[in-house]
């Protein structure tokens, strides 16, 4: 660790590319590390390091270290196609690989987002913390994709990186040519001169790479041969092709397999087990904690073994709750009011309570949801005396290691991590107990790999789930209409407090308040003066986890609902009146939020609603600010017999700038079926301690059938680059929410939507 | 032993009847670009061609499967085949990609056994997971696919099964 700091420092002392973005603005003491100077990719015999994120492969190629995990999001795209560009290559010569892990590629960024500040405002309590923030986090190491951050926290990296690389080799070249840099011609990976002598970068790159980077400027993102306009995505031939491999697709010499099940109820642990004798294939049972796990040469035999055996488990400490308790010690906490603790008030502003005006209240509620990834939970592992290797998908190398080594007694140096493709992540894969545990069985079979893997029940049960929540909101309406003063309170259990106990084992959460908590209500772009946005934390034992926008995916819902709500009883139009609550507000989020609403509005002007005979339509509209975002949804519904049907959908967004426009019109699209998923179907009952869907018949996703049409624009503000990967998700349950009651004048305040 | 014919070759395994073709396809066979999603014939990760028909693989025993011919997505082949992968790389369908060679599948069986169909009528017929949601563009590709394979885009009604 410290020999880690020392070398950040002199980093920062070398640091010789520079980028635009440092310069100016409040972002700079959100250090930026350019790969140059402190750490280097290890380059082998015939490679060139050109510093932390380029190097040039044996084979010719230029390797981009990406130090995110690949779950969908098109990561690995995004960093060939800035190391393609600032090298002026094509892209077939660029290939992602995964970063090593090392506290260089640490991600302070999702722990920066999840302060409980206003984002929008800049102070000195504000700075100091992310300044502190960035420099724990560095000196931790702590790796993680997530919180829509992977872009965020690589795109000025490795554009400074190819840039400072770009700049070695053609100083190389000028210095072989015995010409002036200024003369020489870049393209297609060789530098030449006017007299038609010419180099490939791979026959420049040995001394280029020991060549000292300079101080270069960075312009700032613009349209270039790729950037702004996409790439062909890398992964998707081998995916199409059924060549990518994941983690359930690792197979090690020797490889046995191991099938889990996990106590039916939560809490309940395992207390003992009988496994017929002679079962073909089967090599043992392991005893868990709260699980049991029969391994043996196949998966299948693996599986019959476990029907086979006869397991009890012991229910004294298993929980008894039931999902309607969870409301109920929701309903009874909210109903304590002030006197409630924990409670804590993230964000206020004058005096609400003390508002005037026609009083509006309603309360709404969500469910728990699971992930439900399609390749479900696994992970190989070989325990040796050497130490451990593991091959699993994860959001984070950082903590599978901590993980993996405090399960196996271990130093962490001496556990190795294999990442392959992860067939899917949503948050999920953040939490690692699912590595820990194929550890625990792996270390019954030493020297053998042991893959475990969940079925899909298991995967259902054994999730950190989306928590269930429900809010009371108020607000006084002045003479205009608009509010006087709101009050929002939403009753949820800390996410943030349950994940930092399971990742780090002994840490202890609570002391902070938990900012996830109340993402999507907190720090409005709407104009309330007199507001009070409050968390009331309530804990009823239920693994929780991050799921997709995490707290956004339950406020966006709550608060655009209400504002709807608000704008139908004044009654304005839910587009004007949205304006004129951003015109109320005015700041540099209100003038962007406002921006995507005009766009919206345009598109509503121009596109009428249409119902067929004998259906109701209707259209809502939602806007979100979701990971330095905006989004904006128009959801076009239609009710036929009961049953809510999403024909389409229209979305703007503004993440900045687009570095990849297809992709990001691929993720906003995915993260709003998503959240469709979960608005008319997604609903995790618990049922006296067990949670009750099995797969997908009981816990059911969005078909190809249902999955409306989605149009999607991109509106580039010129912003620092926000998140993609996420944005989607929270934005359309209130757009489709705001549409039923449009079309049938219900105004539907729990979810999954029900129309009874 | 059981003896499998899969991909034009015949396999050897040895397996219990009853165990689940996509087991022996994964683990006997090492044949790991059919997935395992759901274990129920739920969500079509593991499909495959079974005489030509798609079918999930979790759910057909190998004990039934012997003798027949057995086509996944390591051993397709032909023009539909090529039109359907080519669609779905020019649509850049896959995100996480885990489900998406189900998908391959399901729309090389349903096209193999009648080119002459509208997009619609073969986005009917697929019944497919995606978790990503990237059902827009699996809709952008099964229209590439069919102008592909039927460029006057006149589908043959009375060929339509």
């Amino acid at each position: 660790m410290t020999a880690a700091r020392i070398a950040r420092r002199t980093f920062l002392i070398a640091a010789g590319v520079v980028g635009g973005g440092l310069l100016v603005g409040t972002g700079a003491l959100v250090a930026r590390l350019h790969g140059i100077g402190g750490y280097r990719l290890p380059a082998g015999e015939g490679e060139a390091s050109f510093g932390a994120w380029i190097k040039l492969a044996r084979d010719g190629t230029i390797e981009v270290a990406v130090p995110h995990q690949e779950m969908g999001q098109g990561i690995y795209s995004l960093a060939v196609l800035l190391a393609a560009e600032g090298l002026r290559l094509p892209a077939d010569a660029v290939r992602a690989v995964q970063a090593p892990i090392n506290p260089y590629f640490a991600n302070p960024i999702m722990v920066i987002d999840g302060l409980p500040f206003n984002e929008h405002a800049s102070g000195l309590v504000q700075e100091s913390a992310k300044w502190t923030v960035d420099k724990v986090i560095r000196a931790f190491g702590l790796s993680a994709t997530g919180g829509s951050t992977s872009t965020r926290h690589i795109a000025e990296p490795i554009r400074a990186c190819a840039a400072s690389a770009l700049d070695v080799l053609t100083r190389a070249a000028a210095e072989k040519f015995g010409v002036a840099a200024g003369e020489l011609k870049i393209a297609d990976g060789r530098i030449s001169t006017a007299d038609g002598r010419s180099a490939a970068y791979a026959e420049l790159a040995d001394a280029a790479s020991r060549l000292s980077p300079r101080t270069i400027e960075l312009p700032p993102l613009a349209e270039g041969v790729f950037v702004g306009k996409g790439m062909p995505r890398v992964d998707v031939p081998p995916k199409t092709r059924g060549v990518a491999a994941y983690g359930i697709d690792t197979r090690q010499p020797g490889q046995l397999y191991a099938a889990i099940r996990h106590s039916p109820r939560l809490g309940g642990v395992f207390k003992s087990a009988s496994l017929p004798a002679d079962l073909p294939g089967v090599r043992g049972i392991v005893e868990g904690g709260d699980y049991v796990a029969v391994v043996a040469t196949s998966y299948s035999k693996a599986v019959a073994g476990l029907e086979k055996s006869t397991v009890v488990w012991d229910d004294s400490y298993a929980l008894s709750v039931s999902s309607k308790d969870v409301f109920a010690a929701y309903r009874a906490a909210l109903d304590k009011g002030a006197s409630y603790k924990p409670r804590w008030v993230i964000d206020s502003a004058g005096d609400a309570a003390a508002a005037k005006g026609r009083e509006v209240a309603a309360t709404y509620d969500a469910p728990f949801l699971a992930h439900a990834t399609m390749e479900p939970m696994n992970a190989t592992a070989l325990v040796t005396d050497g130490g451990v290797k593991v091959w699993a998908g994860h959001q984070s190398g950082y903590l599978a290691k901590l993980r993996v080594a405090a399960a196996a007694g271990v130093p962490t140096d001496a556990v190795e991590v294999f990442t392959p493709y992860l067939g899917g992540g949503f948050g999920r894969r953040a939490d690692l107990d699912y590595i820990v545990k194929a550890v625990e069985i792996a270390r019954k079979f030493k020297s053998t790999p042991v893959q475990t893997i969940w079925s899909r029940a298991e995967d259902l049960r054994d999730d950190v789930y989306r928590p269930a929540a429900m809010a009371d909101v108020t607000a006084k309406l002045g003479d205009d209409g608009l509010p006087s003063g709101l009050t929002y309170r939403i009753a949820v259990p800390s996410t943030t407090d349950q994940f930092t106990a399971r990742a780090i084992p002994g840490a202890k959460g609570g002391l902070l308040p938990d900012r996830s908590t109340v993402d999507g209500a907190v720090f409005s772009f709407y104009g309330l003066q007199n507001r009070s946005i409050e968390n009331f934390s309530v804990d009823a034992g239920i693994p929780v986890g991050y799921w997709r926008s995490v707290g956004h995916s339950l406020n966006n819902f709550f608060f655009e609902t209400f504002i709807d709500e608000l704008s139908a009883t004044a009654g304005i139009d839910p587009f004007d009146y949205r304006a004129r609550l951003l015109d109320a507000n005015g700041g540099e989020a209100a003038q962007r939020a406002k921006a995507v609403l005009t766009r919206l509005a345009r598109f509503n002007a121009d596109n009428k609603v249409t119902v067929a005979s004998g259906a109701k339509a209707g259209r809502g509209v939602a806007l979100s600010e979701c990971f330095h975002s905006f989004v904006g949804q128009l959801a076009d519904i239609e009710v036929v017999a009961g049953n809510i049907r999403v024909k389409r959908v229209f979305a703007v967004v503004d993440c900045g700038f687009a570095i990849d426009p297809p992709n990001v019109i691929a993720q906003l699209r995915s993260a709003i079926n998503f959240g469709l998923s979960a608005a008319l179907y997604g609903k995790v009952e618990i049922d006296n301690g067990k949670i009750v869907p099995e797969n997908f018949d009981t816990y059911q996703i969005l078909t190809l059938e249902d999955a409306p049409e989605i149009v999607v624009e991109i509106a580039n503000s010129g912003a620092a680059i926000g998140g993609i990967g996420e944005i989607g998700t929270p934005g359309i349950a209130p757009a489709v929410g705001n549409a039923i009651f449009a079309a049938t004048g219900k105004r539907l305040r729990s979810l999954p939507f029900d129309l009874g | 032993m059981i003896t499998l014919k899969i991909n034009g070759q015949s396999r050897q395994i040895e397996a219990d009847p009853d165990t689940p073709l996509l087991w022996a396809l994964r683990d006997d066979l090492n044949l790991t670009g059919t997935k395992f999603g759901c274990g129920r014939a739920l969500c079509g990760a593991c499909t495959v061609h079974i005489d030509g028909d798609a079918e999930r693989s979790c759910s057909i025993m190998v004990g039934d499967a012997a003798g027949k011919s057995i086509t996944t997505i390591e051993g397709l082949s032909g023009d539909v085949a090529k039109a359907v992968t080519d669609a779905w790389i020019k649509a850049a369908v896959p995100q996480c990609g885990y489900c998406q060679p189900g998908f391959v599948m399901a729309v090389t069986s349903v096209l193999g056994a009648n080119r002459n169909q509208t997009r619609e009528a073969v986005l009917s017929q697929i019944t497919n997971l995606c978790r990503c949601g990237t059902y827009d563009a699996i809709r952008t590709a099964v229209g590439f696919a069919v102008a592909d394979l039927n460029p006057q885009g006149q589908p043959n009604k009375e060929s339509v099964r």
